[in-house]
């Protein structure tokens, strides 16, 4: 695959690879270049070969620590009030509604700057990205402390709902660093390990509130003093990033900026085959009833179990941390599952583990709502969080496989799909006092069941669907044809498609085992796959 | 992990639950709560107080409190304070109940009746209450109550208006470390521009 950074549609580009979620390295056919010295193998172009999860070495590890921890601490504290709900809303008097329009705030300010962060960081290269947003939205985390309204409670949570845009710099900072055969791995594992930010938080935050109280402060006071915990990693992050981080394995953002070896694409024809193509709305809806629930739920979970099951804040912050640090494996594992499917079933194992996978989610999301015990209550949550966030990682299992030309731009509509799903969700199950939140719980599974439905019409010429098989049209079969027409006439006749034709031979195997029974690849192809 | 020894908790807590499932409704209403605030009054926590006394009722047989062992008293949220808070409903299953969060005093029971003087807790949020009263019996089960409003609970409300909860040293706190950090970021900006430009 081309590895244009900078190019419009490339900022996402990695988001998870096609490439084998658990490759800790590349395949040997990845030449490395031998005349520099980092402490992992790198490419022609620096950029790492293996992925050593456990070390700190400049650049490559120390970009994938910083990134993670960035996206982590920014899920903090977008989270952080959703714990500490059941002091805040006697001591702002907020009811229901107010409680729920945050919560829909806190979600929504991200579906643009995630949008934006592409750019951003296209001008300013992913650390200035990162250290930007981070260092800008501490004020906001800071200024929770002095809100006395419902309406400042909301405009705050907004405000600091648009550093999950961390996310994108986050996934670009990573794809200048690491091969792209394993940039599937690396990526997903810090989208995994920043989505845990959602969890850690209703763990800290309960815990920094009754070591405040218990040095003295009325309740009232408490929360307002534990929001300086996530402002101060905010700005403890913003430093380490701007201190220790590099842009490019060698270290020079100007060279970034100069890099004009890949031919630049026009963004309002990379815009138009995303948007026209089908596909992308199904991945749009569907990702916001995996990624959507996900971040709904981390909103209101502790709340709901401090008021069904009479918990204490503590107990319920550890019970509701269960569900987001799931995310620890749950989401790799989606991921792995979508790829064992693939090896012998191709793409129709891929749409099919998505369906399954996020369709028992949604029933365990019903179920959760239904349970009038604890422990029933706890096994349901924690069966629904493994399964929505397995779905997540499932989902970016075949985005990459929509679009060549697109990936960037569609990646970004998914994942903004993601958080208006979360809004949505919100807004219609958990704001309005007709339902209580365990009966909203129980709608959102069934809306999650529904909302799934549509991957059965995701069909794909060269493999087929879920139901149907591939097309047996003999030119429409194949995955060039599929690729190659997102380019029109004239640039084909530039060669510009020549991307789209490598990676339409490197995804034959989504055919699964009939492919390795097939017709034999071209002879100039160069063996590619791991 | 932590649900073993929850699922023992829960189990014995409903246990307690089922053998004592008190109802409010079924409760006779033969203590006369008075309270000092007037209808309307507004106090602030931390700093008002509330008179509270109770004796029982003038009509009810003097041989009905013989199973009154205690008084318990709590602040109770008016219906206007419940509205769109579920968290704080009312529930007949007084196990379920929340309409009173907020625990005044708990007493020996005499007949003669008591009173009490309560500083309204800072922990106290803005709102609309009432005071209403328990008889307890020995195994601190309700058996009885008064309170200082009608059935309907719209007479004779208080509102008491909480702390905010800010203070002055907080927000210098987060003006600084705001400033900071925005500052802390032109300034590596720069610094690094600089340094590029040479």
């Amino acid at each position: 695959m081309a590895e244009g950074v900078g190019e419009p549609g490339s900022s996402m580009h990695g988001v998870t690879g096609r490439e084998p979620t658990l490759a800790f390295e590349t395949s040997p056919s990845v030449p490395t270049d031998a005349t520099v010295k980092f402490a992992l193998p790198v490419d022609s172009e620096h950029k790492a070969k293996a992925f050593k999860l456990f070390s700190f070495a400049n650049p490559h590890m120390r970009t994938f620590h910083l990134s993670w921890i960035s996206f982590f601490t920014c899920f903090v504290s977008t989270f952080a009030a959703a714990p500490l709900v059941p002091i805040i809303r006697d001591n702002l008097n907020l009811t229901k509604g107010d409680i729920g329009n945050a919560g829909v705030a806190s979600v929504s300010g991200a579906i643009f700057s995630r949008l934006m962060m592409g750019a951003v960081c296209d001008l300013l290269g992913p650390r200035y990205g990162c250290a930007f947003l981070i260092m800008l939205s501490a004020p906001t985390v800071f200024c929770m402390s002095l809100v006395s309204s419902a309406g400042g409670y909301i405009a705050m949570r907004f405000l600091i709902g648009f550093s999950l845009a961390t996310f994108v710099s986050c996934q670009y900072w990573m794809s200048t660093m690491f091969n792209s055969q394993i940039i599937g791995l690396a990526n997903g594992t810090a989208a995994g390990w920043g989505n845990m930010g959602g969890g850690a938080t209703q763990l800290i935050m309960p815990l920094v509130y009754d070591v405040i109280r218990k040095a003295g402060a009325t309740p009232f006071m408490a929360w307002r003093i534990a929001f300086f915990i996530p402002g101060l990693m905010h700005i403890i992050m913003g430093i380490l990033v701007l201190v220790l981080g590099q842009d490019l394995p060698d270290g020079n953002l100007g060279a970034l900026q100069k890099k004009g070896d890949v031919a630049k694409d026009k963004f309002s024809k990379v815009l138009w085959y995303a948007v026209t193509n089908y596909r992308t709305w199904i991945f749009v809806l569907l990702y916001g009833y995996s990624m959507g629930v996900e971040l709904s739920t981390d909103n209101v979970i502790a709340e709901y179990f401090y008021d069904r099951f009479d918990l204490n804040l503590r107990t319920a912050g550890i019970i509701a941390a269960c569900f987001g640090m799931a995310n620890l494996v749950a989401r790799p594992f989606g991921g792995f599952a979508s790829d064992f499917g693939a090896r012998r079933y191709g793409m129709r194992a891929r749409l099919w583990n998505l369906w399954i996978l996020q369709t028992l989610g949604g029933a365990f999301c019903l179920w959760l709502g239904r349970a009038n015990s604890l422990p029933v209550s706890i096994f349901a949550m924690v069966c629904f969080s493994i399964c929505a966030q397995a779905a997540c990682g499932a989902t970016f299992g075949i985005i990459p496989f929509i679009s060549r030309r697109s990936l960037g731009i569609i990646s970004g509509m998914t994942g903004a799909g993601g958080n208006f799903g979360s809004g949505l969700t919100q807004l219609l199950f958990f704001t309005s006092t007709k339902y209580s939140t365990a009966t909203g719980l129980s709608l959102m599974g069934v809306m999650i069941m529904a909302c799934t439905l549509p991957v059965a019409f995701v069909h794909f010429p060269q493999w087929g669907s879920m139901f149907l098989p591939p097309s047996s049209d003999a030119e429409k079969s194949t995955e060039e044809h599929y690729y190659v027409s997102e380019w029109s006439k004239a640039e084909r006749e530039k060669g510009m498609h020549q991307p789209s034709l490598k990676f339409a031979e490197n995804s034959r195997s989504e055919r699964g085992k009939r492919y390795v029974e097939s017709a034999p690849a071209p002879p100039d192809t160069s063996p590619s796959n791991v | 992990m932590a649900t073993a020894p929850l699922l023992r908790l829960v189990l014995v807590v409903s246990c307690i639950g089922s053998s004592m499932a008190v109802l409010f409704s079924s409760l006779p209403n033969t203590l006369t709560v008075t309270a000092s605030p007037a209808a309307g009054q507004v106090l602030h926590a931390g700093v008002d107080q509330i008179k509270v006394s109770w004796k029982l009722n003038q009509s009810t047989p003097a041989s009905a409190d013989s199973g009154y062992k205690k008084v318990k008293v709590l602040l109770c949220y008016a219906p206007v304070s419940q509205a769109d808070r579920g968290w704080r409903k009312t529930d007949d299953h007084l196990k379920k109940d929340k309409t009173c969060q907020f625990k005044v005093t708990t007493q020996p029971y005499s007949s003669g009746g008591g009173s009490f003087v309560y500083t309204v807790e800072r922990s106290v949020p803005t709102g609309t209450y009432f005071v209403r009263a328990y008889a307890l019996d020995s195994s601190d089960t309700e058996v009885a109550y008064g309170q200082t409003t009608n059935a309907a609970k719209t007479a004779n409300l208080f509102d008491v208006v909480g702390i905010t909860g800010r203070h002055a040293s907080l927000d210098v706190a987060a003006g600084c470390f705001s400033a900071f950090s925005i500052l802390a970021l032109v300034f590596f900006f720069v610094v690094e521009k600089r340094k590029a430009k040479k």
